[in-house]
């Protein structure tokens, strides 16, 4: 039986150098990624699309943008999580775009509002600033129609989902959620740095490294599958 | 990685996180409700592809 394809670590030959522009963008071809986004009825798939259609946008500015939140687990889960709103952050490893060119460049795709703020596609785009990432391991990469999209670290998402589900009180539905990120972690969908995602927890940003071991090992039992972190017992 | 190869990957996915919480996980409120529920006639979203149609 083949191997189901594992969500991996980017190689070397995944990282285009950045000079590697995407060309697509030009109005007739926005016009008509518009018109497949818009009549997508899939949720995750209309978010991957219009993440990628926006990225490419941004990317031809020197402007990188990494997806965030609920689009980012359903791209991890297929969790069945995700609602109207697409999350994305700027990565400051690229420029940081001007209010002015953020209403250029969204208008250039027909989207209302602003500045961080718009609808477009049948979905609203949030921009919500720099990306807090404290992950080490890479942003996970994806080849899009519209441009590649990149997508904030599974270890981080998982180290900060399990954090609000559980403090400062109980929120059951982060915990459903990063649940369905351990478990696509523990049965290798997603190839995660177990290394990685302790050091995070450990770290004073998370600090909440006993409850990421804990829920860990609760899952890997529900799977009945070996928890990374069962040595440690 | 190519997108034929995440899309391969979805039902799988599904089927995983299905194991451990239910189907769909979707928060039924937010601070964006008001303009989610107006786009989207009364929901937050898009309805989701049952995990038999991934």
């Amino acid at each position: 039986m083949p191997r189901r394809p594992s969500l991996q670590l980017p190689s070397a030959l995944d990282n285009p150098p950045r000079s590697a522009k995407v060309t697509i963008v030009n109005p007739e071809k926005i016009q008509a990624a518009l018109a497949d986004i818009t009549a997508e009825n899939d949720p995750t798939l209309k978010h991957l699309k219009l993440a990628s259609l926006v990225s490419a946008v941004f990317r031809e500015h020197g402007v990188e943008l990494v997806v965030v939140g609920g689009s980012a687990i359903e791209f991890y889960t297929e969790g069945a999580y995700v609602s109207g709103d697409l999350d994305l952050c700027v990565d400051d490893k690229g420029n940081r775009p001007s209010a002015r060119l953020r209403q250029e460049l969204m208008g250039a795709l027909g989207a209302k509002g602003g500045p961080r703020s718009w609808q477009v596609g049948g979905l609203y785009v949030d921009l919500l600033g720099n990306l807090e990432n404290l992950a080490q391991t890479s942003m996970r990469r994806i080849k899009a129609q519209y441009g590649e999209i990149r997508i904030c670290p599974v270890e981080e998402l998982m180290v900060e989902r399990i954090l609000s589900s559980h403090y400062p009180n109980d929120f059951p539905s982060d915990l459903e959620c990063a649940k369905k990120i351990l478990a696509a972690a523990l049965m290798d969908e997603v190839e995660v740095d177990w290394t990685e995602v302790r050091r995070l927890a450990e770290s004073p940003a998370y600090n909440n490294w006993n409850r990421v071991k804990e829920l860990t090992d609760e899952e890997a039992t529900t799977l009945q599958i070996r928890s990374p972190y069962d040595s440690e017992r | 990685m190519p997108w034929e190869d995440w899309l391969k990957g979805r039902r799988a996915r599904r089927e995983t996180g299905n194991r451990v919480a239910p189907e769909i996980i979707r928060r039924t409120s937010s601070s964006s409700d008001k303009r989610l529920r107006k786009l989207f006639n009364g929901e937050r979203g898009l309805p989701f592809k049952k995990t038999e149609e991934l």
